[in-house]
């Protein structure tokens, strides 16, 4: 009988094949590791052990592993000759970086008009012609009959009421309303001053000029203030720290400044007043006292905290200009080019992937503020100034 | 093997099925980006994936007085219009990439030449000061240490005298968890003999892609001097989508053939399986090749199916393929010496650490449901584990190929638990 034993399987007969099964495998020579693995499977189900490694990994985060000390002094030399190198390489970096953000301007005045022209149909100074409206539905309108029917009755209520919507109202607002980073600044009280907001532009600064980007916010006229237009003013850096080069990433944003508002007597929402009673210490005698003190308010967004010359500033204070900067690099790179996917919602999925953030700052300051501060007359309304803005979860 | 959803999920997170090559150029970094080394702000999605899209934005849509509809499908006409124009400034963009990565060839080059040992930096091109004093600190111990070990070595081999900078590339594959976990433990001498790696960027007028080069000195593995992984790219929206574009994506990729010296190749290996004649009863020995893990299947990647559709797993395979290209070519090649030392793992860890945690509400290993459970445990090792398991696995074609791979993985943890408790 021809010996079918060790044969390449390659060249076994296919019509063997099918008689056998397989009755078990080997790995060529890897057997004495099994010990080890049931080891590993105990320790890993263990807590204490999780715990013990974990601390020892965090611990190992971050601190040098002492293996580039160890080498040779003739090949840490040749490293540091590379450090060198990068060092020049932070500096082209830095040049290719200024090179894109003038092409960022360049294009910035490609996209204008057809930003201009969004305004103008939102504002109602234009209306599109048939064609340009023409859009075809597809994927979007999967609705349910249900929904389609419903649809339908408001449509013809609509119609029945002889409403005349111009433009698209509350275009803006509804996309504050849509986007988390920046509903979490909105308050009641700014919605119908947010109703006036006709829309946000990006300038960007002359070349040759330190690099920074304004945003704009021009409004129609109101009751509310007398400018027609708020800034917000982003001062960027964009080339490495001599200290620091390695930390260069591109051009980051390092501070920013708002504009004054002119708000119409009694209109300001940033601020409010509140009532204290106050207790003479040595008479006894109770007296009220009306205090104005800051007001959550998306319109604080123009007054945003100040990073003294030393550059230290508190925890708090910092949180909130970092928040500040995510939110204008967001309304700059996001919201302003696509505005219309953002108040449709089409947009709102893919962003939501990018803001998850794992811990979020405790947010027990909203509300019932006054009853606090009635009875306390140690009160200080700083403390009370709480972060604009912090992303939700979804 | 099917990846648990929550992890594909966040590993697919992290990926690039299409993150904007041009992304670093383009947007400018808040503080708090600037640790988001270069992944881009963009968001995410699998390859070829299309939006999803909340049914009750449309309700609202469709709720809409009809004339105000109208006005918001001449805005989406502009839209399309302004994505069109977008296609164009990442085009640009690219040209600049291009016309840059002229100007970091000299140095790129400088430093093969150093780290091979073709040229040694005078000693003025060797000053460096380090700023960081908790580094000097330890340093110094480790210095002093060093200093022993140094005069023991010239001792002990006056004539050992390191050419360049031994091992360069095969040390940040180590360093760095997302090539380490593609490193089998027979890659590593082979590895040893890899002198640089480089990007070359396709001519202006061809369809975009990038070129990732990995130059070998000769050895005794296979006779290539160079092996070539392409990554090809789409750089105009989708007709039928045109709203998802962020700029340029990988879509595809090609690797190379690799001339293996006999029974060197290391992306294949041999086992022996008793069969058992149903019939007849007796058993017979086969011996079968089979593919083995390696770092070097990089060279082999899974091709896209024409049609675009792909089950799960390769498109996860493919995904991370992806991000692995793109990771190389944004940050390993460009600043290679900072993962040398360790200096840009940081900055990149404390990114993953992050990821990491998002897709934590999960059971624990089905294994060893323990009653006495003892409370408060920190989950994120052993999802740390599960992570690197899954990320260990996805090249595995079949079960019996995840347990191997389990062992092993198992193996290095423990020796790893061992060092670590001592």
């Amino acid at each position: 009988m021809a010996d079918i034993d060790n044969k390449d399987q390659a060249e076994m007969d296919p019509a063997d094949m099918e008689d056998v099964e397989d009755v078990e495998e080997e790995e060529t020579g890897e057997d004495e590791n099994s010990k080890a693995r049931q080891l590993t499977v105990q320790m890993m189900q263990n807590p204490q052990i999780l715990a013990a490694l974990q601390e020892r990994l965090d611990g190992l985060n971050g601190s040098p592993s002492g293996y580039i000390e160890s080498l040779p002094k003739v090949v840490k030399r040749r490293v540091n000759a590379l450090k060198n190198l990068q060092v020049k390489c932070a500096h082209i970096e830095a040049k290719f970086y200024e090179e894109v953000h003038e092409l960022e301007r360049k294009y910035a005045a490609l996209y204008q008009p057809l930003f201009d022209k969004r305004s103008e149909i939102v504002k109602a100074a234009y209306e599109p012609t048939d064609e340009e409206c023409e859009w075809k539905a597809d994927e979007e309108e999967e609705l349910t009959d249900e929904m389609k029917e419903k649809a339908k009755l408001e449509e013809e209520k609509k119609d029945e009421e002889k409403e005349d919507p111009k433009g698209i109202p509350e275009f803006w607002l509804t996309v504050f309303k849509n986007v988390d980073l920046l509903s979490d600044m909105l308050q009641e009280h700014d919605e119908p001053i947010l109703k006036h907001l006709q829309d946000i532009k990006v300038k960007f600064s002359d070349p040759g000029q330190p690099m920074s980007f304004t945003l704009e916010f021009h409004f129609e006229a109101n009751d509310f203030f007398t400018n027609t237009v708020l800034t917000k003013t982003y001062k960027m850096r964009s080339e490495p720290d001599e200290s620091d080069p390695f930390s260069f990433d591109g051009p980051e944003i390092m501070c920013c400044t708002g504009c004054t508002i002119d708000w119409t007597k009694g209109k300001n929402v940033t601020l409010k007043t509140i009532k204290k009673k106050q207790k003479h210490k040595g008479r006894g005698t109770v007296r009220t006292v009306t205090k104005t003190v800051p007001n959550d308010s998306f319109f604080n967004f123009f007054t945003p905290p100040e990073v003294p010359e030393n550059g230290d500033l508190d925890e708090d204070s910092e949180a909130v200009l970092a928040a500040d900067f995510e939110i204008g690099h967001f309304i700059r790179e996001r919201i302003v080019p696509r505005a219309v996917l953002y108040f449709t919602g089409e947009a709102i999925e893919d962003d939501d992937d990018d803001y998850d953030e794992e811990g979020e700052e405790a947010d027990d300051e909203e509300g019932e503020e006054e009853a606090d501060e009635e009875n306390d007359p140690d009160y200080d309304p700083k403390k009370d100034a709480a972060p604009p803005a912090e992303c939700k979860q979804q | 093997m099917k990846l648990e959803d929550a992890e594909a999920r966040v590993l697919l997170a992290r990926l690039a099925g299409r993150i904007p090559l041009s992304s670093r150029g383009r947007s400018c970094h808040s503080v708090m980006d600037a640790t988001k080394a270069g992944k881009g702000d963009q968001g995410m999605q699998a390859p070829g994936g299309q939006m999803d899209k909340p049914v009750s934005f449309h309700f609202l849509e469709s709720m809409l007085p009809k004339v105000v509809k109208r006005r918001v499908h001449a805005l989406k006409r502009l839209q399309v219009q302004c994505a069109n124009i977008e296609a164009k400034f990442y085009e640009e963009v690219h040209e600049l990439e291009r016309k840059y990565a002229a100007l970091y060839q000299p140095l790129f080059e400088k430093r093969r030449d150093i780290v091979t040992g073709t040229v040694e930096p005078t000693d003025e091109e060797c000053e460096w000061h380090s700023d960081r004093e908790e580094e000097e600190e330890l340093a110094e111990e480790v210095k002093e240490k060093a200093a022993i070990e140094d005069s023991k070595k010239e001792e002990a081999t006056p004539q050992e005298d390191p050419k360049g900078i031994p091992e360069f590339w095969l040390t940040i594959f180590k360093s760095v968890d997302m090539l380490s976990d593609m490193l089998q433990e027979h890659d590593e001498p082979i590895l040893k003999h890899l002198k640089d790696i480089q990007v070359k960027f396709s001519e202006p007028g061809q369809p975009m892609s990038f070129t990732l080069e990995f130059h070998f000195e000769p050895n005794g593995y296979f006779n290539n001097a160079v092996l070539t992984k392409v990554y090809k790219m789409k750089s105009e929206p989708d007709t039928t989508d045109p709203f998802s574009f962020e700029g340029p994506e990988i879509i595809d990729c090609e690797g190379c053939q690799i001339d293996w010296h006999k029974g060197k190749d290391v992306t294949v290996k041999t086992i022996k399986k008793k069969q058992k004649h149903k019939g007849r009863g007796t058993v017979r020995t086969v011996t079968k090749q089979v593919p083995n893990d390696s770092f070097f299947n990089f060279f082999n990647p899974i091709k896209v199916s024409p049609d675009g559709e792909m089950d799960e797993d390769c498109e996860f395979t493919l995904a991370t393929d992806f991000e692995i290209g793109h990771f190389f070519r944004e940050r390993i090649i460009p600043r290679a010496v900072l993962y040398f030392t360790g200096e840009a793992l940081e900055d990149d860890e404390s990114f993953e650490e992050e990821e990491l945690e998002e897709g934590d509400e999960e059971e624990q290993d089905e294994d060893g449901d323990d009653d006495d459970d003892e409370g408060d445990f920190d989950p994120k090792v052993s999802n740390y584990f599960k992570m690197f398991v899954s990320a260990c696995i996805i090249d595995c074609g079949s079960a019996q190929d995840v347990r191997v791979k389990l062992f092993e993985v198992n193996v290095k943890f423990f020796h790893l638990l061992l060092s670590l408790l001592e």
